[in-house]
């Protein structure tokens, strides 16, 4: 039993990463087609992901400069939400934490939309801000859980010690609530950064073709085919997530932070 | 002499100021309700106004309370001369690709999931982190890579004709079924725009997705649970269909949910994967906001339509969500 | 035939011993307490016993037949869990028919069963409840009548008292055991409570560390503890180091009588329960000076604290046993009685008492 158990896991894996692998063999393609296995092997692609095609370099600049953005944008409005839903659970409270959650509730291609036409009227239409603006909104339902996550594993009898030893609630909040929930706050970060990363259907509507994200770009570019070249930035992501993820599992509690129950294993 | 005397009191000051008439605690509580109300709600209900709107020529359209793109939604546009239900058949095509999907993403999320749980915390954050990390893969990538392998010249289809894989289903006679089913050409197998890669992609996005909903869940059954019904003579089978399956309902089907109105909204994958006949809403928004039709109005009609739906569905969740547990 | 045997069985998590090789003799319709610190293996020798865990090594017999490698559902000992483990998606009634109907018996047959069951364990108006609608004495009788409708040939039980408060302890020690006198079932029962233990069973095996430190009835544990660690774990016991002389040991100055002989000069610990020391005027055989620094008077006992030459004592007396009462501050003598004294080598602590010669 234990057998059939590991040859599942392993073949759920094959499966996960066939495309990934196949993608990222595509990247090192020599000409303009995407083959697997790759014909021609060569690395050019990669140089022109980085340095040589403005229209790659641009827009991964700006994916990077709206990822940040939203990603710490999300966590300063995901916050409050999230403290004010633990240390009250009011009427109030739930409602905003179920508002704030909303647009990643629904399918994304909705709030687009009404993001379209709002950025229309309020004069943000392809904006970089705006698009930012846009994606920590979107997104600001993860770190919204994250956040109430750490939260709630806060022994709430350290709120009481504290109020006792003269501290008002700001102070609580700075010296005992935010140094325990770090872990979750970066994870929420992280979790914002990488999904805006490879986001496009909000960024399509928001950026009303002024300007492009490499996922936009790539999705811009569907009728003309893939390109080897789209495939590095496949490849650059997934990396960066590898290492973003494994940087969160080294220093924090993974298992944790995603909800595992603290007292087993 | 004890401690406490020498605590100094504070005199109580003369004077002391009127009370605020609104707290600063309550003020920033409504300034934040104010803050989200605007930047999470306001997008919608612009849609919803947009909905009623009309459609100007060339690329523009005007403010309008008309109930006009409703009805071509529901019956078309020339009722009661002529009846098409070409669009709620594109929300049927919604429904039924995300249904499928979903389920089977769930299904196959679920024993993964629990085989994760029962390995050690080190081993757990190994996984986590490869999931974590396909799961950042965007949509765009996953269908690039899932049309370089169904391709028909250079994906597996080549590969099943180069190992004579096609040839050993003709002889065995489980080529015509494929045929029958549309997934073969008279030459070889053929896998692209199919009903088949087109689920088989949206599962794949939402895969690890289902993993990490059912991970908090069933990392928290209590294995003496287990133990017990193993005490009192239920063998392997018998303890997961009697004792994990039915902890396991709500959370299993909260997660399926979640994940089919996420899938209500796929482009990318029923774009490039399904057959032009069978085209969802979401495409039909594209077209029609952005893309080639230029109808804002009604595309703004068809968003409303598929916000209802979802959001009926997540309401109908939640309340049978509430119902389970009052009964247990 | 004897019931369960258990020959050399040992547990071992990579370089950890949680249970040396121990062997162990369940006699048949008895109960049998393994009591011990948390961490000491009990739970982990209960849990091979179950069938929970594979034994590092040795085997078990169950009258004369092999089980060791039988797997848990198979051997159908009947466990109720520290937790209780209820399947909170089953009533009381499906939750004591489980064993039952999985193993096919036809549901009204199953249901008659486990009402008997429940009207054994003074639940029968339970039986459509809940589980979250029990309490948690409610709780653990549910688990104890699930565990029994098996007709199991063991009845293990892990920590059972734990879950539960104080005064309902108490009671259920009581109930269980009558129950289990009255039902004849071999049971054991894990604990870490030595009073549980006491009022319980009829062997006690006491363990520490992953061995087992002595088996006897409680009597014999508590008045012929075969060690330093049986002697301080199981009810009160005043210590102090002492060198071993002819004719008894040698604690500084002072040489007391005991019964016990050892090598003389060689290093021992002394033991003596408060209740057999005595507090006298004269200093006669066996006593030393001591200074009372506090006394604690319970009701139906008296504790005085006391400082002596050999380091703190504490000495009981039952309500009206004693004929002077004595204050803080007081000088008295404590006399330590030949026959009560219990001395342990300290070198091996784990050996039983050596005699010399």
């Amino acid at each position: 039993m234990r057998i059939a158990g590991h040859l599942f896991m392993g073949l759920s894996a094959l499966v996960l990463a066939l495309p990934i692998v196949v993608v990222s063999g595509a990247a090192l393609n020599g000409g303009r087609s995407m083959f697997f296995p790759p014909q021609d092997p060569t690395l050019t692609r990669f140089g022109e992901f980085f340095v040589s095609e403005p229209i790659w370099t641009e827009a991964l600049m700006n994916s990077i400069i709206v990822a940040l953005g939203a990603a710490t944008l999300a966590v300063l409005l995901a916050w409050p939400i999230a403290y004010l839903l633990w240390s009250q659970n009011s009427p109030l409270s739930r409602v905003l934490a179920g508002l704030g959650s909303l647009p990643f509730a629904v399918p994304p291609i909705v709030f687009g939309v009404g993001l379209g036409f709002y950025w229309g009227f309020l004069g943000g239409l392809g904006a970089l801000w705006a698009g930012i603006v846009s994606h920590a909104v979107l997104l600001m339902a993860l770190p919204l859980v994250t956040i109430s996550i750490g939260l709630q594993s806060i022994d709430r009898a350290h709120l009481d010690a504290a109020a006792t030893m003269g501290a008002t609630e700001a102070v609580t909040f700075r010296t005992v609530v935010a140094p325990q929930t770090v872990p979750y706050t970066i994870s929420g970060f992280f979790f914002v950064l990488v999904l805006s990363f490879n986001e496009f259907i909000v960024m399509f509507f928001v950026s009303a073709s002024a300007y492009a994200t490499v996922t936009l770009q790539i999705f811009n570019s569907l009728r003309n085919g893939y390109t080897p070249t789209m495939a590095v930035a496949a490849i650059t992501f997934i990396v960066v997530s590898i290492l973003v993820f494994s940087a969160v599992a080294r220093w924090g509690d993974l298992p944790r932070l995603m909800g595992a129950d603290q007292s087993r294993n | 002499m004890t401690l406490a005397q020498d605590i100094d009191l504070p005199r109580s000051k003369s004077g002391s100021a009127r009370a605020p008439l609104v707290s600063r605690g309550a003020m920033l509580r409504w300034g934040l309700a104010l803050l989200t109300f605007v930047l999470c709600v306001v997008p919608f209900m612009l849609v919803f106004a947009i909905s009623f709107g009309r459609k100007i020529e060339g690329a523009a359209w005007g403010w309008d309370f008309t109930f006009e793109n409703y009805q071509r939604f529901f019956v078309g546009a020339m009722w009661p001369d002529d009846v098409t239900f070409l669009y709620l058949q594109q929300l049927g095509y919604s429904f039924w690709y995300a249904v499928i999907a979903s389920c089977l993403a769930v299904l196959t999320a679920l024993p993964f999931t629990l085989l994760l749980t029962r390995l050690s915390r080190r081993a757990q954050a190994m996984w986590l982190v490869f999931i974590l990390s396909s799961l950042s893969l965007s949509e765009v990538f996953i269908v690039m890579g899932w049309d370089i392998l169904l391709s028909n010249n250079s994906g597996l289809p080549a590969l099943f004709k180069s190992t004579g894989l096609t040839q050993w289903l003709k002889d065995v006679g489980w080529f015509q079924t494929l045929r029958d089913w549309g997934l073969a050409n008279p030459r070889n197998v053929k896998f692209k725009t199919s009903d088949f890669a087109t689920i088989l992609t949206m599962s794949y996005l939402v895969w690890p997705y289902a993993v990490i909903l059912l991970y908090p869940p069933l990392s928290r059954l209590d294995p003496s649970l287990r133990e017990a019904a193993r005490t009192m003579g239920a063998g392997n089978w018998q303890v997961i269909r009697t004792v994990i399956l039915p902890s396991v309902r709500l959370p299993l089907f909260g997660t399926t949910l979640l994940l089919f109105v996420f899938l209500l909204g796929t482009y990318v994958a029923v774009t490039v994967f399904a057959d032009p006949s069978k085209h969802t809403t979401a495409v039909a928004i594209y077209s029609n906001v952005r893309g080639a039709n230029l109808n804002a109005p009604f595309g703004a009609t068809q968003a409303v339509i598929l916000l209802i739906s979802a959001s009926v569905c997540l309401v109908l969740g939640h309340k049978l969500n509430q119902w389970a547990e009052k009964r247990a | 035939m004897s019931g369960l045997v258990l020959d050399g069985v040992s547990k071992s998590y990579g370089s950890v011993r949680a249970v040396v090789p121990t062997d162990l003799d369940f006699a048949d319709g008895k109960l049998t307490a393994l009591l011990g610190p948390s961490g000491c293996g009990k739970t982990t020798l209960l849990r091979m016993i179950a069938g929970l865990e594979d034994p590092s090594s040795g085997t078990l017999t169950l009258r004369g037949r092999d089980i060791t490698d039988l797997p848990a559902h198979k051997r159908k000992f009947g466990m109720v869990f520290q937790s209780f483990a209820l399947f909170p998606h089953l009533t009381v009634l499906g939750n004591v028919t489980y064993s039952l109907t999985i193993s096919g018996v036809a549901k009204p047959e199953a249901e008659s069963k486990a009402r008997v069951l429940l009207d054994l364990v003074q639940l029968g108006a339970f039986a459509d409840r809940r589980i979250g609608e029990l309490s948690g004495g409610q709780r653990q009788r549910v688990a104890i009548a699930r565990a029994l409708a098996q007709e199991p040939e063991v009845f293990l039980l892990d920590e059972p008292m734990s879950a539960l408060d104080a005064k309902l302890r108490e009671d259920m020690q009581v109930e269980l055991r009558l129950l289990q006198q009255r039902l004849g079932i071999t049971t054991i029962v894990v604990t870490h409570d030595q009073r549980e233990a006491m009022t319980m069973a009829d062997r006690i095996v006491v363990m520490s560390a992953g061995r087992v430190e002595q088996v006897g009835t409680p009597q014999e544990i508590y008045h012929q503890p075969a060690n330093a660690f049986v002697a301080g774990f199981i009810g009160k016991a005043n210590f102090f180091d002492a060198v071993a002389c002819s004719g008894g040991v040698r604690a500084g100055d002072v040489t007391f009588e005991a019964k016990a002989r050892f090598h003389p000069g060689s290093r021992v610990q002394v033991a003596i329960r408060p209740e057999r020391a005595c507090l006298d005027h004269e200093a006669t055989g066996n006593t030393i000076s001591a200074t009372v620094t506090f006394v604690r008077d319970l009701g139906p006992v008296r504790e005085y604290h006391l400082d002596t030459p050999v380091g703190a004592m504490v000495v009981e007396y039952a309500m009206g046993e004693q004929a002077k009462t004595y204050n803080v501050g007081d000088s008295a003598q404590l006399r330590l009685p030949p026959e009560a004294l219990l001395v342990f080598a300290v070198d091996q602590p784990h050996q039983t008492l050596m005699a010399a010669q």
